[in-house]
């Protein structure tokens, strides 16, 4: 078997336990399993931009809430679940290419505490929208699916998370991208439409967070600025991401899983004991392990490798 | 337009100004030098804030004196905070900018463990102390003796700060690292030694800042992050490592914030001060006193 093909079967076989789940196993996996999905769509998305320019944004509580507050305002309208989902990405997807355009010409820790920022203004308008013209906090949204519909749907939605992560890095858009992390003058120099790329990547990207908080609005049934615009939210994410592995979306998805099942067993009991341990992990993997667990991964990987073909030649 | 209203928006609005420009001037200390721009700025704001709370309410002892404890914690924090994290970085960096992401995300890591070990240990509510609340009229506006003595201790600082860099040979050096490091290097000077003084003072001035808030703003584990923004905001307006134009920016700024929600409502006040700061980052990058030292 070629290694290629030792890859698609393993995440055959993977797809295959996933898609067949809901018939055997108990409830609560399934919504365990929900969550890790919801994670792995907000931290695959991410690294579509973020992992790939190098531009660190922190603004996926934005992308995220904006979602799901399409839901809040169609929900009880027309209340049809693909309905608010592709509303729900587009907004966010819009929204995002419409701030890009002046956002994206700043660079480094300036693009970083902008994007901060705003999605805290995001969210304190958002909340004097509801108290101001609503005249209410929060709403309560009923009448959403099943579970199995939650657990289906977040599978598509995140297959189509991971084939486009992997696409955009195996074509000509992502060798545009990862040139822009590299050496954005150089990039420009050599004729690479920087500006249209990093758009194009960070749009994409906040559509997928935009896809999930939709979607989450439903499964959550209460929806106010706090819930939609978590700061926790970017916080996990990034952490998640960079705890994973930045250039690839396998990265994303172990650390996404990983700290998942973590805050699953521990996080929810000890809300600031997880956030205090999460603060300390941050730091030291920016410190001790910058390429994340896939970058560890892949240099074993590579050594046992080399090994492999120096016994051989001896 | 009253004169009422003009003289409370200028009274309140230098004094919030002077607590600005302390909070700016720490931030500006280590974003000039050594281009780290310490998001955790805020979080040590918020502990020298809780350093002057609990040494009120147990000890009773005046948060005018608890504020140099809450300098001295800061700064002692700093030292650490430099040893632990950035030391052998910086020495073997090839240069401080390559440092600038991967510095912005431990001070991110810093900052969520401080908000969050804070809530842990006091909880999230907010807390306050009520402390020379009688009033004083300064051009027909009454405002409370904390807030303007706040305000003084925090322009002083300052001032001194400023004094200092300009007339010892130290503060001569951090000058020079601020115009370009690389050359002040070259010169002799031992630009470790800067950087500790800049992470030891940068990190006082915060735990001083949140000493002197404590006084008349009520305060809460995540108090800080606006402050930060706020302080960002005041070192693009009056330019990276300048120390004068932080101080200047901030007077502003305060002035600009307390008229725009005396003119609006209370309820903005969030809103406004995060319109300002993506205006100002967006369209000027370059302050309003144009100086870039990059």
């Amino acid at each position: 078997m070629t290694s290629r093909a030792r890859t698609l079967a393993i995440w055959a076989a993977i797809l295959t336990i996933l898609l067949t789940l809901p018939l055997y196993a108990p409830g609560y996996y399934i919504s365990l399993l929900i969550s890790i999905l919801m994670w792995i769509i907000l931290a695959v998305g991410w690294i579509i931009f973020s992992g790939y320019t190098g531009y660190i944004s922190l603004a996926v509580a934005a992308f995220f809430g904006l979602g799901s507050y399409m839901t809040v305002i169609i929900w009880p309208i027309l209340p049809s679940f693909p309905l608010v989902i592709i509303a729900g990405g587009l907004a966010s997807g819009f929204f995002a290419i419409l701030i890009g355009f002046p956002c994206l010409r700043i660079r480094g820790p300036y693009f970083i505490i902008l994007t901060l920022g705003l999605s805290e203004l995001v969210k304190y308008i958002s909340q004097i929208y509801e108290v101001r013209v609503r005249g209410a906090l929060g709403t309560i949204l009923l009448g959403g699916p099943s579970s199995e519909v939650f657990y289906y749907s977040l599978i598509i939605i995140a297959a189509i998370t991971v084939v486009t992560a992997y696409f955009v890095k195996n074509t000509k858009f992502g060798l545009g991208l990862f040139s822009i992390k590299a050496n954005e003058e150089a990039a420009e120099a050599m004729g690479v439409d920087t500006t249209r790329y990093k758009l194009l990547s960070f749009g994409l990207s906040a559509l997928f967070m935009g896809f999930a908080g939709a979607v989450m609005a439903l499964r959550w049934t209460y929806i106010d600025p706090t819930v939609a615009f978590n700061p926790l939210i970017t916080f996990q994410v990034t952490i998640m991401a960079i705890f994973g592995g930045m250039e690839d979306f396998r990265g994303p998805i172990i650390g996404a899983t990983v700290l998942t099942l973590i805050s699953e067993a521990f996080g929810i009991r000890y809300p600031y004991h997880y956030m205090g341990l999460l603060g300390i992990t941050l730091i030291l993997l920016v410190k001790f392990l910058p390429t994340g667990l896939m970058g560890v991964i892949s240099r074993l990987y590579i050594r046992k490798k080399i090994v492999g073909a120096l016994d051989a030649v001896s | 337009m009253e004169f009422g209203n003009i003289s409370a928006i200028l009274v309140m609005g230098l004094t919030i100004g002077c607590i600005y420009a302390v909070i700016a001037v720490g931030l500006n200390l280590l974003y000039g030098t050594m281009r780290m721009l310490n998001i955790a700025h805020g979080s040590i704001i918020m502990l020298g804030a809780y350093t002057a709370y609990w040494l009120f309410t147990i000890y009773n002892i005046s948060p005018l004196f608890s504020a140099i404890f809450a300098a001295l914690g800061a700064g002692v924090i700093g030292l650490v905070v430099y040893k632990l994290l950035f030391a052998s970085d910086i020495r073997t960096a090839k240069s401080l900018e390559s440092l600038e992401g991967a510095s912005l995300l431990i001070f991110f890591g810093l900052l969520i463990l401080t908000e969050n070990v804070a809530s842990l240990s006091w909880g999230a509510d907010f807390r306050g102390y009520s402390y020379l609340t009688n009033a004083l009229t300064i051009w027909g506006t009454p405002v409370a003796l904390n807030r303007v003595s706040a305000a003084l201790i925090a322009i002083v600082v300052c001032l001194a700060l400023y004094i200092f860099l300009q007339r010892t040979l130290f503060g001569k050096a951090v000058r020079a690292v601020i115009q370009d490091k690389d050359a002040t290097q070259l010169a002799g000077v031992d630009t470790g030694k800067i950087y500790i003084f800049c992470f030891v003072v940068g990190f006082a001035m915060a735990g001083l800042a949140g000493a002197l808030i404590s006084m008349f703003y009520s305060i809460h584990p995540f108090m800080g992050l606006p402050y930060t923004l706020m302080a960002f905001v005041v070192i693009i307006l009056g330019g990276l490592g300048n120390i004068l134009g932080s101080l200047v920016g901030g007077l502003i700024l305060g002035l600009v914030i307390t008229a725009v929600v005396a003119y609006t409502t209370p309820g903005f006040s969030f809103i406004v001060q995060y319109v300002i700061f993506i205006v100002v980052i967006l369209f000027m990058p370059q302050g309003i006193f144009g100086r870039r030292v990059r």
